[in-house]
């Protein structure tokens, strides 16, 4: 006799056969995956590899910020703060505290996330428009003490951060910080999943759909919220930290930037913030894009409009995100569903026996 | 001592914010098994009622007594937790998600995985609609099936009360029947119901006990039955139109 997970795991499966929408989507992961994996084997171009970095770094600040905004619909302009701690905080680890550089990565998300904790009680608060002046107020602050506190953090000099890999070429740099910041992303993408699965998210959802509902079928909407808020703190400062160590050099004007913050927003809303792989679309859209851009008209301020018009363009005609817009193309060209529902000659049988079993006179 | 009832709110005084009190000494009994429902005009402090037996809203003073069990001043976890399930007011399913989600999210305060599963199949039992639609989003259910699967999500936590707001605000006459309906079958299978509703005579019909407030306290009580029949309740507070 099969017990309930073996039917799901049959329907699950049989699901995936029966939809090509699905095995379309799955396959396309894969492939993206293998090209992901396989081209920085391919290229030994030092400026194609950083851009892989770069978009990278996006995917994990954006998939980072999705844990807030994605579960709860929280919109946090402000989480540049994260990245800035992040970086920061590994940089003063390595360079003041004089940690080796992966216990001082490793010691960065836990200690932004203890950070986070105080911040998230404050911000949670309040909602809507409140929250998102709270978090860009914090972005703020942040940036005041980065550039006065000149003892800790450089002041507006910055600090340097010694590569951690010894005598590797620029181009091998990038291709060993790709490969660092691609499983930097998948366990990201991999706790996303695995909470958009819970029911711990399922209480998060439901906080996003409507908070007050939520709270009185029993979800603890606040800590709820905090957890959702410091997941997302510790990875946009896992990104921060990994960036830290990669480039080298950090600004506080660039670290502790709410234009960081609108482009993690910008980037989780264009692929489709309640999608898995929704931010690193949006990551991959926005990063070729702003480099397209830059390649075309210098790095001027236009590449900043053309980038804008780009956005803008994507959001009129996709609202819900490019994810939820493919799958939209998908569901109104392809195969449609069949209204007649397929059955198993085991389950037509057993539905006759209980058909027989309830007619009055079938036992005669 | 046992109390013989389910639910007590005695002596409720209870307002928002620095606001007047809006409920002024009410005193409502819910017994086991038994449906009974508010009435009253606008104003009279009918849904406040039931944020204040959920946990959603502190009262000022008195007792909310769950089976003998004073437990005035808790949440709406604790509340849940004490039989307590509050259906709110117009259409409370999350619409983006789908039925399932939302039945699941009925049984979130409940921990052991093998009672969640068994409540699911109680509840898609009483409920047919629930296992029917089960994977569809429960936004494109019709009212009163987004009705009936917000009972169904209320039954999750195998409530002692379940307390009922305007189950047939926005509904046409046969779907209201049907809720109705619905909400007799809850009490059939045991369970309590405190009901409040607009519709004052479809309520009184359906109910076993009525409660008419007025101005944040209990105006008369009795058999729901007898309130109907009373023509000078019926003028006052039902329209005006005599008892069938």
């Amino acid at each position: 006799m099969r017990n309930d997970s073996d039917l799901q795991a049959t329907g699950r499966w049989a699901g995936l056969r029966r939809s090509p929408q699905r095995m379309t989507g799955l396959t396309l992961v894969v492939v993206v995956a293998v090209f992901a994996l396989v081209f920085p084997m391919t290229t030994s171009t030092g400026y194609l590899l950083s851009t892989g970095v770069v978009i990278l770094n996006y995917a994990l600040l954006a998939t980072g910020w999705n844990f807030m905004g994605g579960f709860t619909g929280y919109i946090s302009l402000g989480h540049a703060a994260y990245f800035g701690l992040g970086c920061y905080t590994t940089a003063i680890l390595i360079d003041r505290v004089e940690l080796s550089w992966w216990l001082a990565l490793a010691l960065t998300p836990v200690i932004v996330g203890l950070i986070a904790v105080p911040i998230g009680i404050a911000a949670l608060r309040v909602r809507g428009a409140s929250f998102v002046i709270v978090t860009i107020a914090f972005v703020l602050i942040l940036l005041l003490v980065s550039q006065s506190w000149v003892s800790l953090t450089g002041g507006s000099t910055g600090i340097m951060i010694p590569r951690p890999f010894d005598g590797l070429t620029r181009v091998e740099h990038h291709r060993v910080f790709y490969y660092i910041f691609v499983a930097a992303l998948v366990l990201a993408l991999f706790v996303w999943w695995r909470i958009d699965r819970s029911r711990f998210g399922m209480g998060l959802k439901a906080v996003r759909e409507d908070e007050d509902k939520a709270r009185a079928l029993g979800v603890p909407t606040f800590w709820a919220k905090l957890i959702a808020f410091v997941w997302s703190a510790v990875f946009t400062s896992l990104a921060g930290g990994l960036y830290a160590l990669w480039f080298g050099d950090l600004d506080p004007v660039f670290q502790f930037s709410i234009l960081m913050g609108a482009y993690m927003v910008l980037m989780a809303l264009l692929g489709g913030v309640r999608e898995l792989y929704g931010p690193v679309v949006g990551a991959i859209v926005v990063g070729l894009s702003i480099e397209f851009f830059k390649a075309e008209f210098g790095d001027t301020q236009f590449h900043l409009v053309a980038t804008g018009l780009l956005l803008a363009v994507v959001v009129l005609f996709m609202p819900e995100g490019v994810i939820p817009a493919v799958r939209g193309l998908f569901t109104r060209f392809g195969p449609q569903a069949s209204s007649i529902r397929e059955e198993t000659a085991e389950q037509l049988a057993a539905r006759q026996d209980a058909v027989g079993a309830t007619t009055p006179g079938s036992e005669s | 001592m046992e109390s013989e009832h389910l639910l007590e709110l005695v002596d409720i005084e209870a307002g928002y914010g620095r606001a007047a009190l809006v409920l002024r000494g009410l005193t409502v009994r819910v017994p086991p098994a038994t449906i009974v429902c508010l009435v009253g005009p606008n104003g009279a402090g009918k849904s406040t009622v039931l944020k204040v037996a959920s946990g959603m809203l502190v009262p000022r003073s008195g007792r909310v007594v769950v089976q003998g069990k004073d437990v005035a001043g808790d949440g709406p976890q604790q509340m849940l937790r004490h039989g307590l399930a509050h259906v709110l007011q117009g259409h409370s399913v999350f619409p983006e998600m789908t039925v399932a989600e939302n039945i699941k999210l009925g049984g979130f305060t409940v921990g052991d995985k093998a009672v969640l599963n068994e409540r699911i199949e109680r509840v898609k039992t009483v409920f047919p609609i629930v296992a029917e639609r089960w994977n569809d989003l429960a936004g494109l259910l019709s009212g009163g099936q987004q009705k009936q699967v917000e009972f169904a999500r209320s039954l999750m936590i195998s409530p002692k009360v379940v307390l009922l707001d305007e189950p047939s605000m926005g509904l046409d006459p046969k779907t209201t029947a049907t809720v109705f309906e619905q909400v007799v079958r809850m009490r059939d299978h045991g369970t309590a119901v405190l009901l409040v509703e607009q519709n004052a005579r479809r309520a009184l019909e359906t109910a076993d006990v009525g409660c008419v407030l007025d101005l944040g306290r209990v105006h008369i009580s009795g058999p729901a039955r007898e309130l109907l029949e009373d023509p000078e309740l019926s003028r006052l507070y039902l329209g005006g139109r005599p008892a069938a």
